[in-house]
């Protein structure tokens, strides 16, 4: 699989404030790659400097086997933090001002405006649209041209439940058709919902990144005490299905992949090895609070 | 380049401030030139008519001002009072970029950012030869209208107030791209030109012998002066024309060289 986009120990600091310390990962082809991190994590600072809008202090990156070069962003759909349109030209003229940087003709604008419902109102100011609409045609504007990399940051911001719906299945249309999408996001359902692949940063610090599956397991957490706790550990070890443990408030914590703790058999196990348990529990770890475990921040649910 | 300027074009194209502004100055170039013909030809032609080789007044004005050839001089020498306002124009066309975060959206695009400087500087390059083209309009009926006959002398004038015209906007270009707010940097241009170009020239006058005359924006007013008072103005020391049309273009390539340093390197 080729890659489209591969980042090598990218730093990028404001002053004292460090926003990305030496983050490296690859965006495979074809892939919906979502880069997930709570508000402040460096998101918006990675693809700005993907798109030379900023200058890291350390690092390079290649984006489609180059490095920073303006051609190259020509044939990539971009929306970056805001939506970009000059307030007193109405939709079309603004897609006509891209569509010229970008070297095509006007011939897609319509199309463009047409999957994100705003063609009624391409005759209209951006300064009229609410902030809904700005950010649909910030995604038609990214749309022009019919790129094969889009880069979305938070696409669904501003966006009533409809609209996130509604550029939700555009995402998936769209990654259907064979794009890349790279996609920033705080929020981990839009990441589960549509993404194959996962980075999660923390405070610029690369957390982990891969295939979402990886990144973001589901896991069964049982819980189990028993008065004789090293003889329940002993026991333990030779009972099978189950990933790691650990030991928490005089518990122990077995993990099972999604669905494939049996507490019944657990509990026969334990009993035929001549072990009574005190205390059986099985937790559903939540991707949120996997995501609250990688992120280290704590939920206040 | 001509793509580049194409794009500049459907920025511009409907953008009513714009033309509102630019086109309220270019009719304040014949405006201010029919006030200053009103004020110093009538005061001339009065003169001289009730004493004919009014010696007095032969030193003082000088020839009349708005007739072949001086007419060249006189019209650019007082259309270049205005050029704060094409230099406003083009702070205001650098700055919305800012506002509006387009300057981030046209690189992201596909721009390089050597080329989102050079799409301003050419966008100034028209403003300024349309200008120039106005000045010489003016000068045209200005001169016909004295009923003097045609000449090319002294039309090197035109070039030298398009030069000042681009040393205006540039200067602007640098400012809009160094402070990126609109506010702060019509407040600064503003300042900078009214106030402390002067104010630093007579205080580099009074100490400084004649370097005042080679300030950044001050060494494009000095490329003229007014063909009225002639007499008068010998009396100020100039340094010789070629030192201050020197200083001038310096300026202007400072203002380039640091625009597109400073846009390559910045966050933007």
């Amino acid at each position: 699989m080729t890659t489209v986009l591969s980042l090598k120990g990218i730093s990028k600091h404001y002053g004292r404030i460090q926003a990305l310390k030496n983050v490296s990962f690859d965006v495979p082809e074809g892939s919906v790659f979502g880069i997930l991190g709570p508000n402040g994590s460096g998101k918006t600072t990675l693809l700005g400097i993907i798109t030379n809008v900023l200058q890291q202090n350390a690092g390079s990156f290649e984006l489609l086997g180059q490095p920073t070069a303006a051609a190259v962003r020509k044939n990539i759909g971009t929306l970056l933090e805001t939506p970009n349109f000059y307030h007193y030209l109405s939709a079309e003229r603004n897609l006509r001002i891209i569509a010229s940087i970008k070297g095509h003709g006007f011939g897609d604008i319509d199309t463009v405006l047409e999957r994100v419902n705003l063609l009624q109102r391409k005759k209209s100011k951006f300064s009229t649209y609410s902030l809904g609409m700005k950010q649909r045609l910030a995604i038609a504007a990214a749309l022009l041209g019919n790129p094969d990399v889009l880069i979305l940051d938070e696409p669904t911001n501003g966006l009533d439940p409809v609209g996130i719906a509604e550029i939700r299945e555009l995402i998936r249309k769209l990654a259907k058709e064979g794009k890349t999408i790279i996609m920033a996001s705080h929020l981990l359902d839009e990441v589960e919902k549509v993404c194959t692949h996962v980075a999660i940063l923390k405070k610029g610090e690369l957390l982990a990144a891969g295939h979402v599956d990886e990144v973001l397991v589901n896991e069964d957490i049982v819980e189990i005490s028993a008065a004789d706790q090293p003889r329940l550990q002993q026991t333990i070890a030779s009972l099978n299905g189950y990933t790691h443990v650990k030991e928490q408030d005089n518990c122990l914590q077995l993990f099972f992949p999604a669905g494939a703790a049996k507490l019944e058999a657990i509990n026969q196990h334990c009993f035929n090895h001549g072990v009574v348990l005190n205390h059986l529990l099985l937790k559903k770890k939540s991707l949120e609070s996997k995501f609250f475990e990688l992120t280290g921040t704590v939920s206040d649910r | 380049m001509l793509h580049l300027l194409k794009i500049e074009w459907l920025k511009v194209k409907n953008y009513r401030t714009f033309w509102i502004i630019f086109i309220l100055f270019l009719i304040s170039i014949i405006g201010v030139n029919y006030v200053a013909h009103e004020m110093v030809q009538n005061f001339f032609d009065d003169r001289i008519k009730k004493k004919p080789g009014d010696l007095v007044i032969k030193m003082l004005i000088g020839t009349p001002p708005y007739s072949f050839p001086q007419v060249w001089q006189m019209v650019s020498q007082v259309a270049s009072y205005l050029f704060i306002i094409p230099g406003l124009l083009t702070i205001i066309l650098c700055t919305n970029e800012y506002s509006y975060k387009t300057h981030r959206q046209n690189i992201i695009d596909g721009l390089t950012r050597k080329q989102f400087v050079t799409s301003k500087i050419l966008m100034v390059l028209v403003i300024s030869v349309i200008t120039t083209l106005v000045i010489s309009l003016t000068a045209l009926i200005f001169g016909y209208t004295s009923g003097t006959t045609f000449t090319t002398d002294n039309i090197h004038y035109l070039g030298i107030a398009f030069l000042e015209s681009l040393n205006y906007c540039l200067f602007g270009v640098m400012i809009a791209v160094l402070f990126r707010r609109s506010g702060i940097s019509i407040g600064v241009y503003f300042l900078y030109v009214v106030v402390f170009d002067n104010f630093l020239f007579w205080v580099l006058y009074r100490y400084g012998g004649r370097s005042g005359f080679f300030l950044p924006v001050d060494s494009a007013d000095n490329l003229m002066v007014m063909p009225v008072f002639g007499e008068l103005q010998k009396q100020i020391e100039r340094p010789a024309f070629e030192y201050i049309l020197a200083a001038c273009i310096s300026w202007i390539l400072i203002y380039v060289f640091v625009s597109y340093q400073r846009f390559a390197k910045a966050d933007l």
